[in-house]
């Protein structure tokens, strides 16, 4: 059996106490060399190497991850998209090590997180707040009472307790919800309250495990104006994994698209946004600014050339379509057209139909790729 | 038709036995039989204390076993047992022994799944803020589990109540015992209703206590 080699690692981890779940699951799994551990030179704030983790054994084996490196600097609002089994959860669970991971490390600070003993990861995870999807609340306290919770645990005296709760409440904006109880509470409210009990012991890191996924639109905008306030505020790393787009382009700075276990594109989000390489990348980009070709759908026939142009940033804001035209001779018929805005970054789409001479639409066209613009050509008038 | 005219003494008596046998055997009962659901729990595969998951198989099978076993061959399988403990075999004390017992593995059971019912991600977000297993059980399974726990007592004790009765049979007292040796065996039908009457209205209250305390930690 496969556990039976897996005690032998470093001499100072129990394999009987490291585990929380499964037996033959141990930590350091697959660490046969040394440990990394405190080494805290010029590294990001989480390292993850070589993560692997697989469920089961034998013939019903899933590869929830398949290796998967990611580098988190301090500070920064950190998203991972996928679709539903692309292993995003299982990602966030192995950071504080809600999965054990099966082979791979996890740094946190420098500390790898799979090397730990039972109660060293207790004290890690103390440095790790989390909030979930379905929220996950103590129904039988109240507010105060949840937020008092992470606190309550790590044995600090009531005198510390009180006045803390009623801090992170205010600063959560539920100060007049302490007596409630979470069944008294919307959906949103009880996400301030998770946030709240997540930020107890003043961690480093914020984990949100698809924290809006069972928001409506409105309350997803606050929840996640919410976790940009408090990053802020208090100097936190934050990931986050969802399956909407929308909550990437709102509040992340970096992004990792995961799919069948492995990261298959990472990085600023308005790079990734503007120029996704990856077929699911682009899919996602795809569900947000609803790019698919309308002007195929509705059956529109071009008369001219039909481009879509996508700027970014300051070309967002220049008149350079109403420039082109009065330099060219093109007329241009604005079929669809829309700005987003990514972290502030003003980012837009427009679907036009140029007419005119054939030379002088390539005139035009040319002058639109000179403004650093991405010009795609969709589709020419037949007799053109 | 003319009523018994000792009637009233004999069911006072018997009365105060069945409570007697009742009320101590159900403390005794929720006080080792919601640990051993802990236990239950708690030592599951994948759960907080899951990789000490044969103490799970074989609790899962003496529980199974002592409750397939009827309950009056029960009181008389483990009667050395019961002589050991309280020095005799016969009276209300002696019958507290079998009742606790059989009890015990029953409320375990019940116990068992009260707690079950705790979602689980409620116990991850325990555990993702640095909980012990100690600390889960204690703060976060007994507490939000508490209304179906006190469910599973109430069924617990209206189920020693019925118990007890079977128990009277074979020596223990109380108004079970009365019911059949004056109301079946002598004719008594007055001492039969009587002893119906009162275990009904226990019956009755011991419920709507049950489902009164139930709903009031139902948040």
């Amino acid at each position: 059996m496969a556990h039976s080699i897996q005690f032998i690692y470093s001499p100072d981890t129990r394999p009987d106490l490291a585990c929380d779940r499964f037996l033959e699951e141990t930590s350091c799994a697959g660490n046969t060399g040394e440990p990394i551990r405190g080494v805290k030179a010029k590294m990001a704030l989480i390292e993850i190497y070589k993560l692997t983790k697989t469920y089961g054994n034998g013939k019903g084996t899933v590869e929830a991850l398949r290796g998967v490196n990611l580098s988190i600097e301090a500070g920064e609002i950190f998203g991972v998209i996928g679709l539903s089994g692309a292993g995003k959860s299982t990602l966030i669970r192995c950071l504080n090590r809600l999965e054990t991971p099966t082979t791979g490390q996890v740094l946190v600070d420098g500390q790898d997180l799979t090397c730990l003993s039972d109660s060293e990861l207790r004290l890690a995870r103390r440095e790790m707040g989390m909030i979930f999807q379905h929220f996950n609340l103590l129904s039988s306290r109240t507010v105060a009472g949840n937020v008092a919770f992470p606190m309550e645990i790590a044995g600090q005296p009531k005198s510390v307790v009180k006045p803390r709760v009623e801090e992170l409440l205010e600063l959560v904006g539920l100060a007049d919800k302490a007596k409630a109880y979470p069944s008294q509470l919307s959906g949103g409210q009880k996400q301030r309250v998770g946030i709240a009990r997540a930020l107890a012991n003043n961690p480093k890191v914020l984990l949100c495990d698809e924290a809006t996924s069972a928001l409506d639109p409105q309350t997803t905008q606050s929840i996640l104006a919410l976790i940009q306030d408090v990053k802020n505020r208090l100097g936190l790393t934050v990931v986050l994994i969802t399956h909407e787009m929308k909550v990437i382009t709102e509040i992340c700075d970096r992004v990792a698209v995961m799919e069948d276990g492995v990261v298959v594109e990472s990085g600023p989000v308005i790079d990734v946004f503007t120029r996704p390489r990856h077929p699911t990348s682009r899919s996602f980009v795809d569900v947000v600014i609803n790019q698919t070709d309308s002007a195929e759908t509705i059956g529109y026939k071009p008369k001219g050339t039909l481009v879509r142009i996508l700027f970014i940033g300051e070309a967002a804001q220049e008149p350079m379509i109403s420039s082109m035209i009065k330099r060219f001779r093109v007329e241009s018929n604005i079929l669809q057209g829309r700005i987003d805005h990514i972290k502030g970054t003003a980012f837009g789409t427009l679907l036009l139909d140029l007419e005119g001479e054939p030379s002088d639409r390539r005139q035009a066209l040319r002058y639109l790729n000179s403004l650093n613009l991405t010009v795609e050509v969709l589709a020419n008038d037949p007799d053109a | 038709m003319t009523l018994t005219p000792n009637m009233f003494p004999m069911l006072q008596a018997a009365s105060w036995e069945t409570f007697y046998m009742v009320s101590v055997s159900s403390l005794l009962t929720a006080l080792f039989g919601i640990p051993l659901g802990v236990v239950l729990v708690a030592t599951r595969k994948g759960h907080i204390l899951g990789r000490i998951w044969p103490v799970n198989a074989v609790l899962g099978a003496i529980i199974n076993a002592t409750r397939s076993v009827p309950f009056i061959i029960f009181v008389v399988a483990i009667i050395p047992l019961t002589k050991f403990l309280v020095g005799s075999s016969i009276g209300p004390t002696a019958v507290i022994v079998p009742l606790t017992l059989a009890a015990i593995v029953f409320m375990a059971r019940l116990a068992e799944s009260a707690i079950l019912e705790v979602p689980h991600g409620v116990i991850e977000a325990a555990q993702s803020a640095g909980a012990t297993s100690w600390q889960i059980i204690w703060h976060v399974l007994l507490p939000e589990a508490r209304p179906g726990l006190i469910q599973a007592v109430t069924i617990t004790v209206i189920n020693l109540i019925g118990y007890s009765a079977m128990a009277g049979a074979v020596g223990g007292g109380g108004l079970g015992d009365l019911g059949i040796r004056y109301g079946y065996q002598r004719y008594m039908w007055d001492v039969m209703l009587a002893t119906v009457l009162i275990l009904m209205v226990w019956v009755q209250v011991i419920q709507s206590l049950g489902d009164f305390l139930s709903k009031k930690f139902r948040r």
